[in-house]
């Protein structure tokens, strides 16, 4: 078996459906599957990123045989490689998070596992395919699974929340489909380097309406403001391990695919700055509601919600340090949200009011969870020797050194607005005298485990970030360079006509 | 090894050991932290020399660490104090809980101020300062008062200093692609003049905040009080140097860099500064006047002191940066001291409210007599330190010209008369109460240290010369050219001396005569009496009198400043702060929980943008 | 008839028709209150872009793209085939319109079963 990014997309898809096969001879396996299949990813992921940077090539896989741009590839290059190893990564991290997580537990496990992967395969299908129609179809792979795992405990508040982000994720999906269906009548291909390639010969008003349907559809999954009405519900009311999958996995890849269509796919320039201002606004309003927020899932979504602006922003700015930032940016939110999604979470079920006022000192009780969400809180805001200040920092010079300083000022203001909220979350937890209530969930040892993992990448990564900087670097030259791109996926495409 | 490396990680590595050790058993945590500082402060004092530098690359940014004479004069500052406050620690937290984390920030503090002592680039600066900023946070928010809200407001403020910090970085990467202190130095001058104004007032902003200029002061009195004792002495005492280290370099050596046209407005920005510090000074001697909590009123005075230096620093000639600088260290030692006496009082007595407390001199001497010459020594009294200090500074100030400067420093000067014989007759003196009958003297790991320091006060009142000249040597560095000085003579710009060492030999010799005389003459007549056989010589006191002096001690002085007094700045902030909130609460509205909304903003975004789409994307 | 003017009719028709379903599924979702017509309303949505996919596709007068031996020959002469693309599109799109349907009928369901109630003027506690 020949190590090719098509185990990403096949392996998951084929244990999520054979699950309920092995559920019939051993119950325990249905919990083991899910973990073997992350695991081989994972070492998968790193095999390929090996090649990549040795050869400088991207991996490009073609499925059943036919040649781009008639057939759909697979295209792993830097970029693309490493947003598919950072989720594989998580995906793998949330597994050993939710082995014996107790809530779902007492829900089918199976259901829960299932979902799991079907979303693994959508969220790595969608970073890795060439075909915007393919994208297409993994969007709706990853929605479905999403929507349902948003509602999965049987309460009232997941169906709500489960119902309005299927209500908003079908605006999605039809916006989506109508900028494709728009697109290829103008450039006869579904292929995206060729798309890329045909695009100045489709007539400006034509283009700048796709480009607006793609925008409103994508914007919806990369929360942007106002398309994002469904994330805070969504994010606070799914388990706790789910909340960190969006945050990881289905998050990313919505500003993946709207990154690729604005960067490789269009041409337009004015797109970078329109990218700056929604992020502005949807940084500033998020951050802003987030200040009055008690529920505790709720204020980590609208978190999230602003750290994806914060990501917009830097896109927009589209300089090579600011991708680079922005990348940087995209891993550590996936590491640190991760992080406080599943401490999080065990806090607020040791809470039964779900309030932040009713966690007052629970840190005597949890030193560890605390901990961990104290870490977390430290490193999303921006402080050194964390993770989160050199990305933070890399966007702000890059920001000056394009004269944008009131930009700079405002990331700033908000960034004391962030301060203000988690270290009024920080300070509660570690004070005062915990409630005495009867529940106590203890966190399982897998919980332990990918929370300290989670941690330690936070620390090594803030004390000596050439560790990633590195792939990051080459990952943000792969995406900007769109004729390296083109001539990459599209090698033999004269060889083939003149046939 | 590099010693300036092995100086942080021995805190930082002390620091987390102690926080493991400290799960077998308390007492490792605070011996672990206060060994790691005693070696780290011996490497410091003999292992250092001014060629020891230390530069590395992290994440593509240059930066380089290293010691200089002024930084020095600060490093030494921080060893020692924080050598002899985690002596003192170590006692005066037993029986605490959560020791194991409560050394861990300590140290982390500590660590975090070497490491701002040897940056020499504004990233490392900046890295640290913020890891000083959340480690004293997490501190203040230790003993769990107020609901965090104290740790909060601290926080915010230290923010936007840090930010501000941030924010001149990346305009000082734009205009000259470095980040490195001597390089801002040597290109200041050249900068744009919008952008001069700005870094220089968001530099000083970011050191403002920590050492407490009005109006940026607000965190501090009630972070100081609501600290553990132990570190408040370091909080007040040592974090609000690293403002004073910070704006000694931007006052001293940045801004003198600038010519012409910029030169005046560098000139404008200082005197402003200097107007604050003198604004600071008296406000904050007046809040310290009518507080009736010992440690509010210390930390009122904190800010009143740090006033001073701030305005030494600002007005700029030779010899009042030299009385800044030398202020700053004698404060450092008494208002550390007066800190953990308060402290000790707080252990032994239960309670640091003086209206409760009364004559502790019986009970506690050794205490009492630290309390007294750290008092001194604030007062501006000869023959100790502050005395020296007090006088170069107006000095100084007499000789530039700043009359008006000095008449409200005089006045901030006798009002701080007014709070320091509160602060010793609310605590100490008095007439003796069933209450504190049963306090007993410190123990002897608290008292060593606050002994130490008050005799440190003497000696440098006796012997300036000795801080003088490290003064001195900093000053060069930072290019203010060479400084004359003597080991105890001091000299002012008309020519006049002060013999410092004849000062205080007439009067020791004067103490020691008057004291043999009146013991030996009244021996045989003096007996012991209560303080309580006079009080009210028989009469019955009626309903409204005032049967102890410590309450409304200054209920006089309180009516006179009153109109003065009326807002505090506080005030003004919590008003911004709760429009603030008002107005987030009405933005979270947008999320109105109906699905059908959202839907509808979709298309309303959907809509704008095709119709607007010429005007946006092109 | 003019056979021009009967092809401009029937483009319209069918293009007018596909958007006007677009319309009115977007006028269901928006405006309706009841749960189970939202759910409608989305799948009219689709049925309108499907049906819109497939217009585009067409060429006039092509033939079925399928190389049956009729359809060979037809080609030879010169006919066109239809495009096959947006049909393999059409195809999935209402496979996947399919399934999000399903999963959002299961959705109203519970969420009647807690509330009692199908209005989506009643779910609403989750805000702001």
């Amino acid at each position: 078996m020949v190590i090719s990014p098509v185990h990403y997309i096949a392996l998951p898809l084929l244990a999520a459906f054979l699950i309920p096969l092995f559920a019939k001879i051993n119950k325990e396996l249905v919990r083991i599957i899910p973990g073997l299949v992350l695991a081989y990813l994972s070492a998968v992921s790193i095999v390929l990123m090996q090649k990549v940077v040795n050869t400088g090539q991207p991996v490009i896989e073609t499925l059943a045989g036919w040649q781009a741009p008639w057939g759909i590839n697979l295209v792993f290059s830097a970029f693309t490689g490493f947003l598919a190893t950072l989720m594989t990564f998580m995906a793998l991290l949330i597994w050993i998070y939710s082995y014996r997580f107790k809530k779902i537990d007492s829900e089918p496990a199976m259901k829960y596992y299932i979902l799991f992967m079907m979303l693994v395969t959508g969220s790595t299908g969608i970073v890795l395919t060439g075909d915007i129609f393919n994208m297409f179809v993994f969007m709706e792979i990853t929605a479905i699974a999403a929507y349902s795992l948003t509602a999965f405990y049987r309460d009232r508040d997941g169906a709500e929340a489960g119902f309005k982000y299927l209500l908003i994720g079908s605006f999605a999906s039809a916006f989506v489909l109508l900028a494709i269906l728009l697109l290829y009548t103008q450039v006869g291909t579904l292929n995206m380097a060729q798309i890329a390639e045909r695009m100045h010969t489709v007539p400006t008003g034509m283009k700048i309406t796709i480009l607006v349907l793609f925008v409103t559809g994508l914007g919806i999954e990369a929360e942007m403001f106002p398309l994002n009405g469904w994330a805070p519900d969504a994010y606070s009311q799914s388990p706790g391990p789910v909340g960190a999958t969006f945050a990881a996995l289905v998050v990313k890849a919505g500003v993946y695919s709207l990154i690729r269509v604005i960067f490789t796919l269009f041409d337009i320039h004015g797109a970078f700055d329109f990218l700056v201002i929604m992020g502005i606004i949807t940084l500033v309003i998020s951050e802003f509601a987030a200040m009055k927020q008690t529920n505790l899932k709720r204020m980590l979504a609208y978190s999230s919600i602003g750290q994806m602006g914060f990501v917009l922003i830097a896109f927009g700015i589209g300089t090579k340090e600011a991708v680079f930032g922005a990348l940087f940016l995209m891993f550590n939110h996936a590491v640190i949200k991760g992080l406080l999604f599943m401490s999080g979470s065990y806090l607020v079920y040791n809470t039964p009011s779900k309030d932040i006022k009713d966690m007052a000192g629970i840190g005597r009780k949890f030193p560890f969870m605390t901990f961990f969400f104290a870490l977390g809180a430290f490193a999303i805001v921006g402080l050194p020797p964390f993770a989160g200040f050199w990305s933070k920092l890399y966007i702000l010079l890059a920001a000056a050194d394009e004269a944008m300083l009131g930009l700079v000022a405002i990331i700033l203001m908000v960034s004391i607005v962030e301060i203000v909220y988690y270290f009024r979350v920080v300070a509660k937890l570690y004070w005062g005298k915990p409630t005495d209530n009867e529940v106590y969930h203890k966190p399982t040892f897998g919980g332990y485990i990918s929370m300290t993992i989670l941690a330690g990448v936070i620390l090594l990564v803030g004390f000596y970030p050439d560790v990633i900087t590195g792939f990051i670097d080459r990952a943000a030259d792969t995406l900007l360079d769109k004729g390296e791109y083109i001539s990459n996926v599209l090698p033999k495409v004269q060889e083939l006509v003149n046939m | 090894m590099n010693n300036i490396v092995l100086i942080i990680l021995i805190l930082l590595g002390g620091g987390i050991l102690s926080y493991i050790l400290n799960k077998v058993t308390p007492l490792f945590a605070g011996l672990t932290a206060f060994a790691a500082t005693a070696v780290a402060a011996v490497l410091f004092f003999t292992g250092l020399s001014a060629n020891d530098s230390f530069e590395f690359t992290l994440g593509g940014m240059q930066l380089s660490w290293g010691i200089n004479a002024y930084s020095w004069i600060f490093g030494a500052m921080v060893m020692a104090f924080a050598f002899l406050a985690l002596l003192y620690s170590m006692s005066y937290m037993k029986g605490k809980d959560r020791l194991g984390y409560f050394y861990l920030n300590y140290s982390l503090s500590v660590m975090a101020m070497m490491g701002i002592i040897f940056s020499r680039d504004f990233i490392s600066l900046f890295i640290f300062w913020e890891i000083m900023t959340w480690s004293s946070f997490l501190i203040v928010v230790y003993q769990g008062l107020s609901e965090g809200r104290v740790g909060i407001k601290y926080m915010i403020f230290s923010a936007i200093g840090g930010y501000a910090m941030l924010l001149s970085i990346v305009f000082m990467k734009a205009e000259m692609g470095s980040v490195l202190i001597s390089d801002l130095i040597a290109n200041f001058g050249s900068f744009s003049s919008g952008n001069q104004t700005m870094v220089g007032i968001l530099l000083l902003i970011t050191f403002g905040v920590k050492a407490a200029v009005m109006p940026l002061h607000v965190w501090a009195p009630r972070a100081y009080a609501d600290s553990p004792m132990s570190y408040t002495s370091v909080f007040s005492g040592l974090l609000s140097k690293m403002g004073i280290f910070g704006m000694g370099i931007m006052l001293v050596s940045v801004f003198t860099q600038s010519k012409g046209f910029d030169a005046v407005n560098m000139y404008l920005i200082s005197s402003v500064l200097a107007w604050m510090g003198a604004i600071t000074g008296v406000m904050a001697t007046f809040y310290a006047i009518i507080q009736t909590d010992a440690k509010r009123l210390l930390a009122y005075s904190s800010i009143g002191q740090l006033g001073y230096i701030v305005m030494g620093l600002a007005i700029g000639t030779k010899l009042s940066v030299m009385a800044a600088l030398f202020l700053a260290v004698v404060h450092t030692i008494f208002k550390g001291t007066l800190f953990l006496v308060v402290g000790a009082v707080e252990r032994q007595a239960g309670t640091t409210d003086m209206t409760k407390l009364t004559a502790l001199i019986r009970r506690m001497p050794l205490t009492f007599v630290a309390a007294l010459m750290s008092i001194i020594a604030l007062a501006g009294i000869p023959p100790l330190a502050g005395f020296v200090g007090k006088w170069m500074l107006y000095e100084s100030m007499i000789v530039s010209d700043h009359y008006f400067l000095v008449i409200m420093a005089f006045l901030s000067s006798t009002a701080a008369f007014l709070y320091s014989y509160r602060f010793l007759f609310g605590i100490f003196l008095g007439q003796e109460e069933p209450e504190t009958k049963d306090v007993k003297e410190a123990p002897a790991l608290m008292v060593i240290p606050m002994m130490l320091l008050a005799g440190l006060l003497f000696f440098l009142g006796a012997f300036p010369g000795y801080l003088f000249e490290p003064i001195a040597n900093g000053m060069e560095y930072l290019g203010m050219g060479h400084i004359g000085w003597n080991a105890t003579v001091l000299s002012n710009g008309w020519g006049d001396h002060l013999d410092t060492l004849a000062v205080v030999n007439s009067i020791v010799i004067i103490f020691v005569v008057v004291f043999i005389f009146l013991g030996l003459k009244n021996r045989k007549k003096t007996r012991y009496v209560t303080t309580k056989d006079v009080h009210t010589s028989g009469e019955i006191p009626t309903e409204n009198e005032n049967l102890t002096y410590a309450v409304d001690f200054y209920k006089p002085f309180e009516r006179a400043i009153d109109p003065v007094m009326k807002r505090k700045m506080d005030f003004y902030y919590n008003r911004l702060g709760e429009g603030l909130e008002s107005f987030f609460n009405f933005l979270r509205r947008i999320y109105t929980g109906n699905g059908q909304t959202y839907a509808i903003y979709v298309i309303i975004f959907l809509v704008i943008l095709i119709i607007f789409s010429k005007q946006i994307f092109i | 008839m003019d056979p021009v003017l009967y092809n401009k009719i029937v483009s319209i028709g069918i293009y007018g028709s596909a958007i006007g379903l677009i319309l009115i599924g977007l006028y269901a979702v928006l405006v309706k209150k009841h749960l189970t017509k939202i759910v409608i309303g989305l799948s009219i949505i689709d049925s309108g872009i499907h049906l819109l996919f497939i217009a585009v596709g067409f060429i006039k007068g092509g033939t079925a793209p399928i190389f049956s031996p009729k359809g060979i020959e037809l080609v030879n002469q010169g006919t066109a085939m239809v495009d096959p693309v947006p049909q393999a599109l059409v195809l999935t799109a209402i496979v996947i319109g399919f399934g999000v349907t399903a999963v959002a009928l299961s959705l109203v369901i519970r969420l009647y079963r807690h509330q009692h109630t199908a209005k989506i003027d009643h779910i609403k506690s989750l805000k702001w």
